[in-house]
Formats: structure tokens, sequence, C-alpha cells
């Protein structure tokens, strides 16, 4: 029956070609503008790190004074100095990662190696291991490189493509804020989108991977004055970290954890709480225990990093899709009872309502998987679209298999939802009326 | 026929066809809503890029020369400006950074406790000869003079700062009279209001604050800094300029780093290029909404006309012109499209406060009702023409034959 009725649906477009083409535009253009926005937005909302996100972990703890104007009670997203340093040498196993990132003047040894700034990380040892970073040349660094304050560094391909013609560059030397360091390691491509692990630092959330990492104690050291990251202090003097990344009223530092299990999980927040306690005793913190200890997708949940502007365009394009869609119900009223004569003819010859309500939901069907066709070269011209925008998050918007299918889905979807009605009002057609005008 | 006349038969004509009458005065309401909004959020992203700064922009480059920390090197601030200066074409050049750049923001007290924040403003710090540089207009008071300037290196936590304010700064901060002369205070120093500028925007958001700006000039001394330098040439000659300057800059100072040279307007474009693309993807979006919406009023309407094929026939029997009938399908369309329009008004304004709720977007001014109903009615009287055209051709005869 389904056969024979697509057959019908396919006579009866072929009859009507401008309404059946204005049914199919209107519904192309409404799945276009959703799925470009759908894509932007699912692309954006992704899970950056899918195979580890379950068991990474960001603390946070509250050093702030009792009375702060305008506090919220969340705790700051960084740590200060001090916190940084005593949660990175909190006992336990658990690997860790202590972080910030800036731009530092480097070159290359060779002579004509102009100083550029570049953009680095600096980080402990376990980054690479806990964020499934890879390698294409050597490997990261240590926990002893780490404590002995080793001037070694990992380049991204990109770098080491500009510094080293992109040749296996272990062992080379390089100059890094006026100071010699030793290529340990190459890594290949690597950008997690969100930047989950450092969303508040100048180009924003969906900022580049730095070209450059270097072990935190390391970079602390340095001769520099370029900037700490996402440096934020309260109290009066907004600035008081602008120089000095050791002010104890200015947070910057991230910490993050890997908890592979509940229990460990537990007993690390209760350590986090612990040490809220203890410094809240030692007079350092002001306030009682105020601690977090989110997952990275609970983290990116909190933090709300999708750019307001997509926010904001996936509602009109449902808004879009929904006026598509009233579009839709009117032409295919129009076109439905048009043909009420053949209606009332089958009526006539003994089908029944439901069988004429069928047969118009399969034309609909029809109509939305045309539409639905037709929709998907729209979207991919839309994602081109939103791929010229100049803004970070842009060259991430691509259509992938889960979305084209989602388009046809949604499409097929909405066309029967939008036939509903118009079939119900065709399968009302009195037989009597219809044959007797005949 | 006077047009009152007409509009009673059409009403109880759109009465037996009351569902597909809704539909038809809902998609215009929702078009209007979607319409209306986006061409305000559009309309207010171009407002914004054209917002001045305050600054001359036309005459103004920008050099970002980074100092390397523990390099030795021999050169001063003091050499570097000399050499910016002594470029064929620099009229002024000054340490310092530009708006819509990294300009710090510091908290602002009308009292030395410290203790009630008035306002968050922008500080715009630099060498003397900042302000002259930026072109800032003032408008009471007067500029800084050479000798109040303080000196770096010879500064301590009692050195009162002169300072240009904006005069939405000075309003800001001294509501019941002049700002001239007045102290206040900023995170950790006292400034001494000695004239006031017209305008000077930090940033460029859309918010009151964006023109909260102090300029505070030093003498640089025989510090060495990095930074931002600026210059300021006659407009023609800026790009060329711009780059002699660079060039002159970086032998000056071989130890800089010079990570960016601009004009300010590549500047002012750079800051607003992600504003201008987004606005015209939601072009794209109003484009598609009024073409969707003119081809469902095109089909609806071919389909009524379809329908009454016969009692078109029978008026033109009866004596009606084809004006008449084009003229009914006309006028039929205009009342159901002045109906989507006042729903639609409503709908906008629905639209517009979820909108300022939600993305905190200005309210939506009455202007984009008028025009969002005027475009609406146009398009659709566009759309309807081409059916009515076809009704108006139905010959009398139609009437005396069977459907």
């Amino acid at each position: 029956m389904l056969g024979y009725y697509m057959d019908l649906a396919l006579r009866s477009l072929r009859r009507h070609k401008m309404l059946a083409a204005l049914m199919v535009l209107a519904i192309a253009l409404g799945i276009g503008a959703s799925i470009t926005m759908l894509t932007v937005l699912h692309n954006l909302s992704g899970d950056p790190l899918p195979q580890r996100s379950g068991v990474l972990f960001h603390p946070q703890v509250d050093p702030r004074p009792k009375d702060l104007p305008g506090a919220d009670a969340e705790p700051p997203d960084d740590l200060t100095w001090v916190d940084a340093q005593n949660l990175f040498h909190l006992p336990g196993s658990y690997p860790r990662v202590l972080m910030d990132g800036n731009w530092l003047p480097a070159r290359a040894m060779r002579g004509d190696s102009l100083l550029a700034m570049q953009s680095d990380r600096a980080t402990t040892a376990d980054f690479f291991s806990m964020f499934d970073v890879p390698f294409v040349y050597g490997s990261g660094w240590t926990a002893q490189d780490d404590a002995q304050h080793a001037r070694v560094v990992v380049l991204s391909s990109a770098l080491n493509d500009k510094l080293f013609g992109g040749a296996d560059s272990v062992g080379k030397q390089m100059v890094i804020a006026t100071k010699t360091f030793r290529v340990i390691g190459v890594i290949g491509p690597w950008h997690p989108q969100p930047r989950f692990y450092d969303i508040n630092n100048d180009d924003g959330p969906y900022g580049k991977a730095a070209d450059m990492y270097l072990p935190f104690f390391t970079w602390i050291d340095l001769p520099q004055d370029y900037g700490y990251g996402s440096m934020r202090c309260w109290g009066n003097d907004a600035n008081a970290g602008q120089h000095n990344p050791k002010a104890p009223q200015c947070t910057w530092a991230q910490l993050w954890v890997q908890l592979d299990s509940p229990a460990q999980v537990a007993s690390y927040r209760s350590a986090l709480r612990q040490y809220s306690l203890q410094q809240h005793e030692l007079g350092r913190f002001e306030r009682a225990p105020n601690v977090r200890l989110r997952g990275l997708l609970d983290w990116l949940d909190y933090k709300r990093v999708i750019p307001v502007m997509v926010r904001m365009q996936t509602w009109i394009a449902f808004g879009v899709f929904l006026i598509c869609m009233l579009n839709t119900i009117g032409l295919m009223v129009a076109k439905f009872l048009r043909k009420s004569g053949e209606i009332g003819v089958r009526r006539a010859l003994g089908a029944s309502r439901r069988d004429v309500f069928a047969q118009c939901l399969v034309e609909a069907g029809v109509i939305g998987v045309a539409g639905g066709l037709c929709g998907l070269p729209l979207a991919w011209l839309g994602l081109w679209m939103v791929r010229q925008q100049p803004v970070s998050f842009a060259a991430s918007a691509h259509l992938d298999l889960s979305m084209l299918g989602a388009a046809l889905a949604l499409s097929l979807v909405a066309a029967l939802l939008a036939g509903v009605w118009p079939s119900l009002r065709a399968a009302r057609v009195t037989p009597a009326l219809q044959v007797k005008s005949l | 026929m006077n047009a009152m006349m007409q509009i009673r038969p059409i009403l109880a004509a759109l009465k037996s066809h009351r569902a597909a009458v809704t539909l038809l005065v809902l998609e215009i309401a929702l078009t209007m809503a979607v319409l209306g909004n986006l061409v305000f959020i559009v309309h207010d992203g171009i407002r914004r890029a054209h917002t001045p700064t305050g600054v001359a922009e036309n005459q103004i480059g920008f050099i970002q020369s980074i100092g390397v920390i523990g390099a030795k090197s021999a050169s001063t601030t003091a050499g570097d400006l000399a050499a910016l200066r002594g470029v064929p074409g620099v009229e002024a050049a000054a340490y310092g950074g530009p708006p819509l750049w990294y300009v710090e923001r510091d908290a602002a007290f009308a009292h030395v406790d410290r203790l009630h924040r008035v306002a968050r403003i922008y500080e715009f710090e630099g060498s003397r000869g900042l302000s002259k540089t930026l072109g800032l207009h003032v408008v009471e008071g007067r500029d800084f003079e050479r000798s109040e300037v303080p000196v770096m290196g010879q500064m301590d936590e009692h050195t009162q700062f002169p300072v240009l304010v904006t005069r939405a700064l000075a309003q800001r901060l001294f509501p019941d009279g002049s700002a001239l002369g007045q102290l206040f205070y900023d995170g950790n120093a006292t400034l001494r209001v000695i004239g006031v500028v017209d305008h000077l925007r930090g940033r460029i958001t859309g918010h009151e604050d964006d023109d909260y700006s102090a300029v505070i000039e030093y003498g640089v001394g025989k510090g060495h800094m990095g930074g931002g330098f600026i210059i300021r040439s006659r407009p023609e000659q800026l790009d060329s300029v711009l780059k002699q300057a660079a060039i002159a800059l970086s032998k000056a100072d071989p130890q800089h780093v010079q990570n960016r040279v601009m004009t300010f307007e590549q500047m002012r474009e750079h800051y607003f290029r992600s504003d201008l693309a987004v606005g015209r993807m939601l072009l794209a979006i109003v484009l598609i909404l009024m073409i969707v919406t003119t081809l469902g009023v095109t089909g609806l309407a071919n389909f009524w006309v379809q329908q009454r094929r016969r009692q078109i026939g029978m008026r033109r029997a009866l004596g009606a012109t084809r004006g008449d009938i084009l003229r009914y399908f006309q006028l039929e369309n205009f009342l159901i499209v002045s109906g989507g329009v006042l729903l639609g008004a409503i709908c906008t304004y629905g639209l517009n406060l979820f909108l300022m709720h939600r993305f905190e977007l200005p309210q939506l001014p009455p202007i984009y009702l008028l025009v969002g109903a005027a475009v609406l009615w146009g398009l659709s009287q566009l759309a309807v023409f081409g059916p009515a055209l076809r009704a108006s051709r139905v010959p009398p005869v139609v009437a005396t034959r069977s459907a």
C-alpha cells in the first residue's frame, strides 16, 4: 500500500509542479537555516576530549576575603600562586597538572632566526598523558624535570615547521625569554574545542592550543613580564597581578586532576575541603570551606562557553523553521483540497477516511524528504558562510554524518507533523458533494 | 463603489476559509516579529561599528613593540620616541595604547577610603604628548603642561597625577558641579582633573561606561619600556609613514619584538569584524524569511483563485470589470496582512522582551514596527499581484459552465 501511495504522491506532485516546488523550497530553506545553526551549536557544545572527559576534574577553592562587595557564592575559576603550589603538592597518587599560558619571545638558536612572540603553555609533566596529546617526535618531560626546573620545551608541529623546517628537532636548542631551552618533543595537531583547560584566557574558550609547552616552575622563574594569562584580582587594585603573579589577591593558575573512580572523587573532594579548612584555621582563608570539584563537562556547562551570538542565532533559526512550517501547512491545505474531486472519487469507491488520511500523509512525507534533500546543500552553503566568520570557533563548523541524518529526520518529521492537519481536512471531504460536481 | 462597501463581502468570504486565513495571519505575524528583531540587531551592530572613539582615527597608527625582559640594551623609551618623531611625516608620537586595544581598566573612587566604587574606567596611560598624539578635543579646562607631569622613577604613593577625563566620566564622578581641579582615586593613585575631553571610548560595547575614560601622562625619564607606540600623521600618507616609523623604531631599539603594526582604521576593522560577519549571517536569514513568506502568500492566493473561478466568472458576468476583480484580491490580501501585522506588532515586542531579558539586547524603537508593517504589506501585495491578475483574466463565460 505504501508503495502505491508513494506512486500517487509523486504523480500528484508532478501534476502541480509549482505548488510542490514552493513547499519543497519552504522546507528546504527552513531545514537549511536550522541545520546550519544546529551544527554550529553541536560543534561548540561537543565533548572536547571524549575518551577522557569522564575522569578529568577541575578543583576550585575560595581564598577571597569575607566581605567582598559584589562577590557571588561561586569560588574563583583559577588558583592563586600559593594555592596552586599547595594543591599541586597535595598528597595522593592522582595524576594532576598545573598550568597557565601567555606569550613569550622565542627564536631558534641559528643566527638568522628572528625573535617573535609565541603562545606558550606552562604546565607539568602529566599534561601530555592526561590530555592524550599525540607526539610526532620525542616525548614530554618527567616529574623530575618539573622539580629541577629543567629548561626543556615541547613544540607544536606548526612552530616546529616554522623554526626547524618540520625536521625532527629533538635535542636542538632554542631561546625562550633570553634563556636557552632544549627541544624534547614535537606534538601532532591537537586543538580540543572548547579549550576546556583554560577558557578565561584572552582569546576566549575557543582559542587555539599553544605553540610551546614548558615546565610550569621553570616558566614562573623566567625573566618575564608579558602578562600572566587569565589574571584576575579582587579588591580595589584590579591590576595588582599585572606584573606580579605571586600577588596574594590574584588568581590565574589552572589545576586539573584525573580521578578514575567515584571513590577517588569523593576522597579528593574531602581532601580539598580539608585543605580549605586548614587554610581557614591558619587565617589565610577568611571564608569557611567553599570548594568545587567539577567534571570536565560540568565545568563547560557551568562556564556557559557557547557564545551568546550562537545561542541567539539558534533561537532565530528555529523561528525561521517555524515560519517555514506554517507556510508549508498552508500550502498543503491548498494542495490537498485542490484534489477534493479525486479524493471524493476514492471515497465513493470505498476508501475509508483513514485510507485518504494515510495517502495524504505519505505525500507530506515525500515532500518532507525532498525538502530535506534540497536543504542539505543549503545547510552546506550556510556553514560555508559561518566558516567565513573571522571568529575563533568558525573553523569547526562542518557537516558530519550525524547532522546529515538529523537534517533528513528533522525534515521528514516536520513535514509529517505539518501534514497531519491538512490530511485530516482532506479526509473529511464529503464524497457525495464532490462526485456530484464532477 | 467605495472601499468600505467592498470590505464586507471580502470578510464574509474569508470566514469560509477561516483555517487558511489563520495560518496566513500567523505566518505574517511571526515573520514580522523575527524580521523586525533581526533587522534591529543588525542595525544596532552597524551603529556600534560607526561609533567614534574620540581620537583622530584616520590620522593615527600603532606599533606594538615588546621589550624582551632580561636582554641587555642601551636603548631608552625617550630614544625610541625621538627616533619616531624624526621620521618625516610623523607629526606626533607617544608611548601608550590607543582605544580598542588592551586599555587598562581600573576602579574609580570619589573618596580616598576607596570603599565605594563610582565607576570602572579606562585608563589611557602614556608618555608626554599622548593626548595630542591621539588628537583629543579638550572642551573644558586645558591639556597637560610639560612641567606638571610626573616623571617615571620619581613618583611615590603621594604623587598626584594630573588627568584629562571624558565629559561622561566627569558627570558621573562630579554630578553637582565642574570637575576641574577636583580629586578622585583609582586603585592605587590620586588623580587631579585638569581638563575635560568630549569623548574617549576604551571599547565599544554599546554600554554607557565605554566613554568613562581618563588620560594620564608621565615623563618616561631614563626608563625603557615595551608596549604600544602611537604615531600621528596626515591621513593620506599615514600608511607609508607608519611603515617608515616601524623601521625606524626597530633600528632604534633592535632588542624589541615588533608584534603588530597597524593603522587605527585597520584596528577598528579587526575589532568589529566578527560583528559584521554575524550581521551578514542575519541578513541572509532576513532574505530567506522574505522569500519564504512571499512564496507562501503567492501559493495560497493561487489556490484561492483556482477555487473561486466560478464565482469570479459569475461576478464578471454580472458586470464586474477586470479591475474590480484585481482590486478584490488585492484588498483581501491587504486585510489578511493587516491582521497579521497587528498580531505581529505584539509578537515583535514579545520577542524583543525575550531577547532583552536573555541576551541583553536594547529595546526596540517603535519605528521598526512601522517599517516592518510597510515591508510586509508591500511584499505580500507583490506576491498576490500575479494570482490576482490571473483571476482578473477569468472570462465571464466560466460562470455558465459547471466547474
